[in-house]
């Protein structure tokens, strides 16, 4: 198993570099844009552009670009470990601004995350155990709106209720945990809930879906010719065998979000990876799109990896030998 | 709707264990009221072996499906009674018949891959069957569980407890399942198909094991098959089952050395039988099963009978014993069938 | 479940502090004990150079480091109208002493004006001189060093650290004088005085920094107020400077009072002073931006107002417009056919419906018709004063077109409708953003009834600009672009866009798209890889020359105005089409409010919020 691990994580390296080779092809080979002319003013002369060249390391070829970029996000630059160089946009090294934007990603997204979990696994339980009952209908006729729902407007009827027309709600932005831990939960409740709810009308149908199928297995006779009671039978063999893919889902879903929530980010003006990537991107801001490229394909290739190992452990028929 | 039937013949043995007495299962769906189960009635005594024999959908299965209360009474109406041990299982409720369930009815059905949960050790699975009715500990059930599978023929048990279905060959799983089924000593155990699944030659080590493990336990055994051959060796008696109906019933030398119904007599005629000459093929029965929506008027297999009497296509044919408890639900008399039986099918089956 | 989070939300909102809700909560007006504070958001914060005033060249920020930031030897009045493009000595004590020959200029500078925390001390001559050196040293990138390179003698852009080069032509004789050497009399030498890049820069902080922007984080005042948190910058040594924490690029930037400021040593018509703090944020929802400024969260903000709002407010006093000298205007390129003949680019002016296009950007409030090149502003007629292309009601005119059109050698048959292959699939270079998107149709419908078939190419704005000044890249007409001052004269206009000195190759650096005054020589020597007919373009050189060598009181406005003219007429280079106004919706804690002409932003050194 540690071998398999370690195998699978060289892979995970292997995949994140592949993936940034990709962006700097992309980078260097789609826009017209030169990335020094973007930040050099009004009216450029030679030797400002030349300056800005040098110093974004713009007049190497591409590849060694990429290759000093490997080098020094694998050894470090002199601004800390992982390099990620500096923001071409703020003159500021990349990893400080990233790291700080990582985690409110990371907390929007695992709080989102537990939400939806909360919201969506109940329900399609619920759903299947009472299928056709007008509670049932009710949930899928809400996960239809889920699911359909568009993230921005979501967002933006979420303000304008509760924020705007009803005053019960914080507004945009972000207050750091450490600074009030009241105003911070005020400021992530609405995000949480707009991010979550299309996630969990997906995950409220699924659940159903499974479980339902699930129930109709023959093990699930076998269970009740056993005389075990309904609720042992619908936990301990339905949900175990249904919650399986469910378990593989929410590890990708949470590994690409982690890349950054970009309209959720955007709606709420959350300063998280989204919105980082968003203005570097229509910037011309290399580093920072890469550092934010590297965290993102790290985050999916491991939650990946991750999803790997537990559903082996969760699902013996699949176990590696 | 039902009609009074013939108890069936209290036969030999101790004394009934399981009556069921004129047992309907009708199923409502979209397409109209199917009438899986239509009129049945039969008694097992304890320590006897009762083979039940029919095509798929002569509703054999879900006959003993309903005795174990396993169907689902929001989408079945079920009339009738059933009664173990005298108490009347359709009527009881649902907490009292799971203590029989698993307990004192035990169940082994078809398929053991699909049957046993995959994500499961099998020896838990046996332990959480005990600890569901016995109050033992954890590592007391897995002891068990370890002695019941050394007990179905399994070698090593105890590593196999801590192995997980797939990792078992097909025999080994349908011994694994009848170990579950009689891991609390059940005084009835009800094998739905158990050995359509597996290699010919399995089929005769479980139909044996079976055997060995009725004596062991003293338990009352209900055979579920569509073959005969199979239950030639292993019953006592025989109940031939067609369209929800029963068709013939007797011992086993009744059916197989004078059976009195023409579908008996059908199935009688596909089989090949050691114990005869190899003749021509073998002879299927033309037609095919009854939808059980619209089943056919009269006897319900008058559409397939080459004996077909105009009174077969509007009189339903009572279940009436001849000799002592052999019994058959056709028009024909007693002398057509045991000449037609002499004449022509004990020649050519 | 939703139950329990509606429970969580009105628990947290209840204990959570200051922001309760919209409306309520953190006023845009109050803080703690009583402070006077601005609270704006923009949507991103668009600095080029990290916020480096040696660097950065970009006009919201102009404003912050003249209004309240940095004192430079002279200074704006930071109002609106003509009065805000008057010059006043700031950091000098008066007007420069020049000498008969226009090559010496002498400044004396004001006692006691301070650096604030943590330097805290004098600002000297010499600090003043430091701010050139690091102009002239190229790592540091100065976006406009080019306006003092070849003006002040000696000063020439050079690889070495700033404090190792020598400007010949800067003297500081002692601490309170500096004398400049100019290469050649240059009239508005005292306007580039009051760039933000010349303000005195303490070599203490800033030398620690020798690439472009890196400076940007430890910005120090020399003027009213400070970044927030300046006060605990270490400058013991390099190494223990830390960013100054109330500026995060690209998130917040908050400016405090400067402790050491000496109002003594100030004009209250340059500041107020009202305000006790500005905080800027960066917010990513643009409606939310607005909605804030309406509940009076925000008291405004430096982005432009989505329609919705601008019609909501439109006419009341919490809409204030304000003319900035900017046109936006479509470019022909003179050596491109069909507009390589006068004719034809005359017929273009005459077709574009100019009402058409200003109604789709959003009618009255964002600008009024361009009928020339200079915003009047600038000192120039009035659409109605001078419209060499009048067309009823800014409309465009067919016949008027037509009958210009029939001139060209490009239409044959005299119909006033091009038939010739060159007017067939001409590329029209615009934006893929509003209001661009609404331009587009309308143009090349117009363009379409004189015979010129626009194929639309729709580009970011961004690579708009730098694809079309890109001179191998012979774009024919390009209507993405805007072009605004420098400093209130004609010369920031004119020289960047119509002066044959400023095409030169390079990706995104040529202004003067249009090709006036380009030759075949110039091409080769540039190596400018033009395709098109070069022969015969026109050339304002001469007349540029003329202008820009006059004082202001020598007719230098006038002689402008002529060039516009001629331009005009008969170079006819551009179709101007809108002269800009910046509309901003401020909330009701607002309660004076200035615009500095100059910077064409609000003016922060006069405004005043509700105590």
């Amino acid at each position: 198993m540690t071998r398999y691990i370690i195998r699978r994580l060289l892979w995970v390296g292997l995949v994140v570099v592949l993936i940034v080779f990709l962006a700097y092809v992309i980078f260097f080979l789609m826009p017209p844009v030169d990335p020094a002319r973007a930040f050099a003013g009004k009216r450029p002369t030679p030797e400002v552009l030349e300056t800005l060249r040098e110093q974004f390391g713009l007049d190497r070829p591409f590849y060694v670009q990429f290759g000093l970029f490997v080098k020094r996000l694998v050894i470090g630059d002199e601004y800390g470990w992982p390099g990620f160089g500096f923001s071409y946009a703020t003159r500021s090294p990349v990893r400080e601004e990233l790291f700080q934007r990582a985690l409110v990603t990371i907390q929007l997204s695992l709080g989102a995350a537990v939400v939806w979990l909360l919201m969506g696994i109940p329900i399609g339980i619920l759903s299947a155990i009472k299928r056709r009952t007008f509670v049932d209908r009710f949930a899928m006729g809400f996960a239809l709106f889920g699911v359909s729902a568009p993230v921005f407007w979501l967002g933006l009827m979420f303000l304008y209720i509760f924020w705007q027309k009803l005053g019960i709600a914080a507004g945009t932005g972000y207050v750091p945990f450490g600074e009030n831990p009241l105003t911070w939960l005020n400021h992530m409740i609405m995000p949480w809930v707009v991010l979550a709810l299309l996630f969990a009308a997906f995950y409220a149908r699924m659940v159903r879906g499974n479980l339902i199928e699930t129930m109709g297995e023959d093990y699930i006779r076998t269970a009740r010719a056993k005389g075990l009671s309904e609720r042992r039978v619908i936990v301990r063999h339905g949900l175990r065998a249904s919650l399986t893919p469910v378990v593989t889902m929410f590890g990708l879903d949470v590994g690409t979000l982690l890349g950054g929530a970009i309209i959720t980010e955007t709606v709420f003006n959350m300063p998280g990876l989204g919105t980082y990537v968003v203005r570097s991107v229509f910037q011309g801001d290399l580093p920072a799109t890469l550092g934010v490229v590297v965290l993102g394909a790290l985050a999916v290739s491991v939650m990946n990896l991750i999803v790997d190992i537990v559903y082996a452990y969760l699902d013996p028929r699949v176990r590696y030998a | 709707m039902s009609y009074v039937q013939a108890e069936g013949p209290v036969p030999e043995g101790r004394g009934p264990l399981l009556q069921v007495k004129n047992l309907s299962v009708h199923f409502d769906t979209p397409d109209g009221v199917v009438k899986a189960v239509d009129g049945v009635s039969f008694t097992v005594g304890r320590g006897d072996t009762l083979g039940v024999v029919g095509e798929s959908g002569s509703g054999k299965s879900v006959t003993f499906l309903t005795v174990m209360g396993l169907i689902d009474r929001r989408y079945a109406r079920v009339e009738g009674e059933v009664l173990f041990r005298g108490r009347d299982l359709l009527t009881m409720p649902d907490e009292e018949l799971r203590h029989i369930r698993g307990d004192q009815i035990g169940m082994v059905f078809q398929d053991p891959m699909t049957s046993l949960h995959p994500m499961y050790k099998v020896g838990s699975q046996i332990v959480e069957a005990i600890r569901a009715h016995r109050d033992v500990s954890k590592k007391e059930g897995l002891e068990q569980a370890i002695e019941l599978l050394g007990k179905v023929g399994i070698p090593r048990p105890d590593e196999r407890a801590r192995q997980y279905p797939h990792e078992y060959s097909g025999g080994m799983r349908q011994r694994a399942m009848i170990a579950m089924a009689l891991a609390l000593d059940p005084d009835l155990l009800i094998a739905d198909e158990p050995t359509t699944a597996l290699d010919v030659t399995v089929q005769a080590q479980i139909l044996d094991l079976i055997d060995r493990l009725q004596q062991e336990f003293n338990a009352a055994v209900v055979l579920i098959t569509h073959d005969l051959g199979v239950v030639a060796e292993h019953c006592d008696e025989i109940n031939v089952m067609y369209a929800g109906k029963a068709a013939e019933y007797g011992t086993r030398d009744d059916v197989y050395y004078g059976a009195h119904h023409p579908y008996t007599w059908g199935l009688l005629q596909s089989i090949s039988r050691i114990d005869r000459p190899r003749t021509e093929r073998l002879r299927p029965i033309r037609g095919a099963p009854p939808s059980l929506i619209h089943v056919p008027p009269g006897c319900a297999f008058h559409p397939r009978c080459p004996y077909v009497m105009e009174v077969c296509k509007v009189e339903v044919p009572k279940l009436i014993a001849a000799k002592g408890k052999h019994a058959s639900a056709c028009h024909l008399l007693l002398e057509e069938k045991e000449r037609i039986f002499k004449e022509e099918v004990a020649i050519t089956s | 479940m939703i139950a329990l989070l509606t429970a969580l939300t009105m628990v947290a909102a209840a204990c959570g502090g200051d922001d309760g809700g919209g409306g309520g909560g953190q006023d845009g007006g109050q803080d703690g004990g009583g402070e006077k504070t601005l609270s704006l958001a923009m949507e991103s914060f668009v600095q080029n150079c990290g916020f480096d005033p040696t660097c950065e060249f970009v006009s919201y920020w102009s404003m912050v480091y003249t209004n309240v930031l940095l004192r430079p030897l002279m200074n704006y009045a930071h109002v609106a109208g003509d009065a805000g493009g008057e010059i006043y000595p700031d950091l000098a004590a008066d007007y420069p002493e020049v000498s008969a020959d226009g090559l010496t200029y002498t400044f004396t500078l004001k006692d006691g004006v301070m650096f604030g925390p943590p330097v805290s001390r004098e600002v000297t001559s010499q600090d003043v001189a430091y701010a050139f050196q690091r102009m002239a040293s190229q790592s540091q990138g100065a976006q406009y060093a080019f306006y003092y390179e070849g003006v002040i003698d000696g000063l020439e852009v050079q690889k070495e650290d700033a404090l190792d080069i020598d400007i010949s032509g800067i003297e500081t004789p002692d601490d309170k004088t500096i004398i400049f050497h100019l290469a050649e009399p240059t009239p508005d030498f005292a306007f580039r005085m009051a760039m933000p890049a010349t303000a005195p820069i303490p070599s203490e902080v800033a030398d620690c920094f020798k690439e472009s922007g890196e400076y940007g984080r430890y910005v120090v005042s020399s003027s009213s107020y400070m970044i927030e948190g300046s006060e605990d910058l270490d400058i013991t040594s390099c190494d223990t400077m830390q960013p100054i924490s109330g500026f995060e690029p690209e998130r917040t930037l908050s400016i405090v009072r400067n402790p050491d400021y000496d109002p003594a040593t100030d004009d209250p018509a340059l500041r107020s002073n009202n305000i006790d703090k500005f905080v800027v944020e960066v917010n990513t929802n643009v409606d939310d931006i607005f909605n804030k400024v309406v509940a009076g969260e925000l008291d405004t903000s430096p982005d432009d107002p989505p329609a919705e709002f601008l019609r909501e407010a439109v006419g009341t006093d919490r809409l204030p417009i304000n003319a900035v000298d900017v046109l936006w205007y479509i470019a022909m390129n003179l050596t491109q056919p069909p507009f390589d003949d006068i004719h034809v680019r005359k017929a273009v002016n005459l077709i574009v419906d100019k009402d058409g296009l200003l109604r789709a950007a959003g009618g009255e409030t964002v600008g009024g018709i361009a009928t020339h090149i200079l915003p009047p502003g600038m000192g120039g007629p009035t659409p109605e004063e001078y419209d060499p292309y009048a067309t009823p009601d800014f409309a465009g005119d067919l016949e008027l077109a037509k009958a210009e059109m029939a001139q060209s050698k490009y239409d044959s048959d005299g119909d006033g409708v091009c038939d010739a292959p060159e007017c067939k699939d001409v590329l029209l270079l615009s934006r893929n953003e509003a209001p661009w998107t609404e331009y587009n149709p309308i143009l090349e419908d117009n363009l379409g009834s004189i015979g010129i078939e626009a194929q639309t190419r729709e580009l970011e704005g961004g690579v708009a600009y730098e694809t079309m000044s890109t001179t191998s890249n012979n774009i024919p007409i390009g209507a993405h672009a805007g072009w605004g001052k420098d400093w209130p004269d004609a010369a920031t206009f004119f020289e960047a866009l119509f002066t044959s000195a400023a095409i030169q190759p390079g990706p995104g650096v040529n202004n003067n798209t249009s090709l006036v005054g380009i030759t075949p020589e110039l091409n080769d020597e540039r190596e400018l890889e033009l395709t098109g007919n070069l022969e015969g373009v026109p050339n304002v050189d001469a007349k540029f020359d003329e202008c820009g060598a006059l004082g202001l009181d020598e007719g230098r406005v006038e002689c402008f105005n002529e060039l516009d003219v001629e331009l005009m007429e008969n170079v006819v280079p551009y179709v101007p089409y809108r002269w800009d106004q910046e509309a901003h919706l401020i909330s009701d804690d607002i309660t004076v409010w200035e615009f500095d002409q100059n910077a064409g932003e609000m003016s922060w050194a006069h405004m005043d919020v509700a105590g």
